[in-house]
């Protein structure tokens, strides 16, 4: 054993001239599947500065003759672009405000306490994560619109009230780990359930409120299908907007300013996930470990 | 306490709080300390309750009462015409070509998203510069909404202007029409793989959970690096790979990302989606938007949801003697 670990002189360069090939490959590989991940989205960035006839010229036209900066002001000023995002942003931070205290609530119960058909109720739970939403969506749409909900943001809150399973179970997990004494002497000191929830157990959860909160807003801002039923033109989303609005007076879409829009539209979401990272990613993951 | 990191954070906690010995030592109080304990379980698990039922439940019984009549949501004559949309749903050359391509759409994105996001993840957890870096930037398009994603790839494959053909007619191959049939197929599946940064970041959590002594051990009796990946990594990260197969199959089951790469794609642009990307979903949103028949679409709803209990169930019932569920022994006490 002794005499392989000390290989001869010749060898050791050879294993050298390997090992920084072997280095050479992966960084390529590395470098290039980087590359073709990141290139929808540059080419996105890039048809937002292009006129209107090199993206529909035909070969293409690779780079614009000048950048056409202004694509993102209009972009702004062709629809009431502010308007559309400050729709986004109402419904997203209502949603995620609502429906992460209603998990972390639905989470404690699920993690601290117990009584008969917790078990079942449980399974329930974790099944209705499997429950595709398309298949509630659809009649849900129609009760809505039979009780006068189309057109208002009530959707919004009522399933911000209702707690989302996914999240259920992220809050459940983080307060199973949490030590038994905190409520023990709690209780003992005559403490109510709601008080242990609100003063103990949620100021020591923020990694997992703000995980959820940026969860639940992404998934918010990003959803199209939702409000594409529920709102009409005026009151509904960026993501509607872009998808939809962006068209000149005979019908036909504007293809350069809608490219700008979506990278405004997506822009947001792209640094808050780059801000907040870690958070995003362990919610993510935690996920996976069922 | 490392092996069985991955599944004991999960599998092990539900149960722990009932049985924790949580009688207290007094007899008097007990009684009362227990009801007060039920009661709070309900008071805090109540908002999900109330939502489940009235959210869930009730739409989905409303669906199945609907699938049982001819209402279209104007026309006040609608009927009741029992199993008739089922029957009809059976006899409809149209549904079951829709549902084929589903299947098929499922059976491809999804082994192809996780052998992807896989080896993403084995590329980026090796010892690399710049390592974070590159998992940010792998796992960025998986964040990008799918409007964003759904017009990157409409202007990257445009038939003109597009990056691709621009690739392709650079070699000296002809255009192709991507986003029309037959090729919209293989554009939709590249919207899949682009979001691989899911199933990599969810991977690589299991792959630093992996004991390093295991690696060794293996290297130490010869086992080749595929073998090591093949016998060690893909066993313990099994529990992941098969919460990805299920969750995976559902979103690809109810993707919105044909309309969004159809052509000025709103609902009622449902009509410009191309045959190949005419997905079960879609035959769905047809029969409900362009057609108002709110009760054959919602046969072909429930429809679906059976067919996806059953394939889930079947999922779990082939996978239980493969899926390696890691217990620690030290947290069964």
């Amino acid at each position: 054993m002794t005499a392989t670990s000390l290989p001869p002189k010749s060898f050791t360069a050879e294993a050298r001239v390997r090992v920084r090939v072997k280095r050479l490959v992966l960084y390529t590989v590395l470098v290039s599947v980087t590359g073709l991940f990141l290139g929808p989205f540059g080419w996105l960035i890039l048809s937002g500065l292009k006129t209107q006839g090199e993206l529909a010229a035909s070969p293409v036209h690779w780079l614009p003759d000048v950048f056409q900066w202004h694509n993102f002001a209009d972009a702004f000023t062709q629809i009431d672009f502010l308007g559309y995002a400050r729709n986004s942003l109402v419904i997203a931070l209502l949603y995620a405000t609502l429906v992460t205290l209603s998990s972390a609530w639905v989470g404690f119960g699920f993690a601290r306490l117990d009584a008969p058909g917790k078990k079942v109720l449980f399974g329930v739970l974790l099944g209705s994560m499997m429950l595709p939403q398309m298949v509630t969506l659809l009649p849900t749409y129609l009760i809505f619109a039979k009780v006068g909900m189309v057109d208002t943001y009530w959707p919004w809150v009522l399933w911000g009230l209702s707690a989302a399973p996914y999240l259920v179970f992220l809050f459940r997990q983080f307060f199973a780990g949490m030590p038994r004494e905190l409520e023990e002497a709690a209780i003992i000191d005559g403490c109510g359930y709601t008080s242990i929830f609100w003063r103990i157990f949620l100021p020591q959860s923020w990694p997992v409120l703000s995980a959820s909160f940026i969860i639940a807003f992404t998934w918010t801002w990003g959803d199209y299908i939702a409000p594409q039923l529920l709102l009409s033109t005026d009151r509904t989303t960026l993501a509607v907007a872009v998808m939809t609005t962006y068209v000149n007076e005979g019908g036909t879409p504007v293809p350069e300013l809608q490219a700008a829009a979506s990278v405004m539209y997506v822009v947001p979401i792209l640094l808050i996930f780059l801000v907040a990272q870690r958070g995003f990613v362990a919610g993510m993951s935690t996920s996976g470990l069922k | 306490m490392t092996v069985g990191q991955i599944s004991s954070v999960a599998a092990d906690r539900p149960d722990a709080p009932a049985s924790a010995g949580r009688a207290p030592a007094v007899g008097g109080p007990q009684t009362s300390m227990t009801a007060r304990r039920h009661r709070a379980f309900y008071m805090f698990t109540s908002p999900w309750i109330i939502g489940f039922v009235l959210l869930t439940i009730a739409p989905m019984v409303y669906a199945l009462w609907l699938s049982f009549t001819t209402f279209d949501g104007i026309s006040p004559n609608w009927k009741y015409v029992g199993l008739g949309n089922y029957r009809e749903l059976l006899n409809d050359s149209v549904t079951w070509a829709a549902l084929g391509r589903a299947g098929l759409f499922a059976v491809t994105s999804v082994p192809l998203s996780i052998i992807a996001g896989l080896a993403l993840a084995v590329l980026v957890n090796r010892p690399i510069k710049a390592r974070g870096l590159f998992r940010t930037l792998l796992y960025l398009p998986a964040v990008v909404p799918p409007v964003g994603a759904g017009l990157a790839f409409k202007l990257l494959f445009d038939q003109n202007s597009g990056a691709s053909n621009g690739v392709l007619t650079f070699f000296g191959f002809d255009a192709v029409g991507w986003l029309a049939d037959p090729y919209a197929r293989y554009v939709l599946l590249m919207t899949v793989l682009w979001a691989a940064g899911n199933v990599m970041i969810i991977s690589l959590a299991g792959l630093q959970d992996v004991p390093r002594e295991l690696h060794e051990a293996a290297r130490i009796d010869g086992a080749s690096a595929w073998r090591t990946f093949r016998s060690i990594t893909v066993p313990l990260l099994s529990p992941v790979l098969l919460f990805q197969t299920v969750t995976g199959m559902i979103a690809s089951v109810q993707t919105i990302m044909p309309l969004l790469l159809a052509p000025l794609g709103d609902t009622s642009g449902i009509t410009t989606v191309p045959q190949s990307n005419y997905l079960y979903m879609m035959h769905v949103f047809a029969q409900y938007f362009a057609l108002g028949r709110y009760g054959y679409a919602s046969a072909l709803l429930w429809v679906l949801f059976v067919l996806i209990l059953v394939v889930t169930g079947l999922i779990f019932k082939f996978t239980s003697g493969v899926v390696f569920y890691n217990v620690d022994p030290e947290a069964k006490k």
